[in-house]
């Protein structure tokens, strides 16, 4: 009896973990509900630093998209976003590309604007900022003070 | 807050007149030159250097920002959406706060302009908009990047918002009145604000 229970907990463990890589290969790859529905908009970042197709878009904290693409457009990166059916996002937004903790991943956060008018499908949000690159702001005030 | 002073920006442009023209420039380019030159030309006048005309220094310094920037548009964007919420004398009230706190803020960072070379490094038209890129090369041989974003307004391009090294001032703002306002009231603000300027 006592062995028959051994058993029967290590095939639970097993089940467990066998359900936990499922949902860790669908969270992995991104196969989201979202994505296919909504709308596409795109911003132009002088550095995409790091950011990748399928990242998070945010608003305050909530995903309300997904990257679609990112692009080399005239030497800036061009970011498409899809966008949930019913976010609407301001003509003056701020798209910033963040990283979640001190080393996570790269997401793009939209800070709501106060314009009236709204960016439509395709359309462009032009205010970006692009990530803060720490790597070089440290080597500017490190090599800033040879002279 | 060194770096992300939108005011260092004023510093900037200051030292741009010192330099011999570069190559390219534009009408928003030429305009934000013209008043960097007048700001300097403020700061280098002797008859107003010392702490007894500081008044009279600031008061022009003030005025020729005023010029240049557009404070409803800049404290709109600020705001964010709460902005609607407000009727036109909350509006009026906040954007007058909101530019004596920048002045407040920034005001000594300009006066303490020092020959920091300005030099103007690329700028983009898009329709009403443009952005000017400068770079300022300070004493401590440290270029700083900032890009002043302007919107035509007749036939002024006035400036918007001010990034420098990527940190955009509206930006700056707009997240941190957005958690005050999540958390307390618009005359909460408005009283913070108040308190900001008195500080000494």
């Amino acid at each position: 009896m006592r062995k028959l229970n051994i058993e029967f907990t290590v095939g639970l463990f097993l089940i467990a973990g066998i359900i936990c890589l499922g949902y860790l290969s669908i969270k992995l790859g991104r196969m989201e509900v979202l994505g296919g529905e909504g709308y596409d908009v795109y911003a132009l970042f002088s550095n995409s630093g790091g950011l990748k197709k399928g990242s998070s878009v945010m608003i305050a904290g909530v995903e309300v998209g997904r990257i679609k693409s990112i692009s080399l457009d005239d030497y800036q990166a061009k970011v498409v976003m899809n966008i949930a059916e019913g976010i609407k996002i301001q003509e003056d937004a701020i798209a910033s590309i963040k990283t979640r903790g001190l080393i996570g991943e790269k997401f793009v956060e939209i800070t709501p604007g106060a314009s009236e008018k709204i960016v439509p499908s395709g359309g462009r949000i032009r205010e970006t900022q692009p990530p803060i690159d720490f790597e070089e702001l440290i080597s500017k005030y490190v090599f800033g003070k040879v002279e | 807050m060194g770096i992300r002073s939108p005011w260092l920006w004023l510093v900037v442009v200051l030292v741009s007149a010192a330099l011999p023209s570069s190559t390219y420039a534009g009408v928003p380019t030429e305009q934000l030159k013209g008043t960097t030159d007048k700001i300097i030309s403020i700061l280098t006048d002797p008859e107003l250097k010392g702490p007894s005309q500081a008044e009279k220094r600031r008061g022009l310094i003030r005025k020729t920002a005023d010029e240049r920037f557009d404070w409803d548009e800049m404290s709109r964007r600020s705001l964010g959406y709460h902005w609607a919420k407000l009727d036109d004398e909350q509006r009026k009230t906040f954007v007058k706060l909101f530019s004596q706190l920048l002045e407040r803020t920034y005001m000594e960072k300009v006066e303490d302009y020092s020959g920091e070379k300005v030099s103007y490094v690329g700028e983009t038209v898009d329709g009403d908009y443009a952005t000017v890129e400068m770079k300022v090369l300070t004493s401590k041989n440290v270029d700083i990047s900032v890009i002043n974003k302007m919107k035509k307004n007749g036939g002024e391009w006035m400036i918007y918002d001010v990034s420098i090294e990527g940190v955009s001032l509206v930006n700056n703002y707009r997240t941190q009145f957005n958690s005050i306002l999540s958390k307390s009231s618009f005359s909460d603000l408005l009283a913070k604000l108040r308190e900001k300027i008195s500080e000494k």
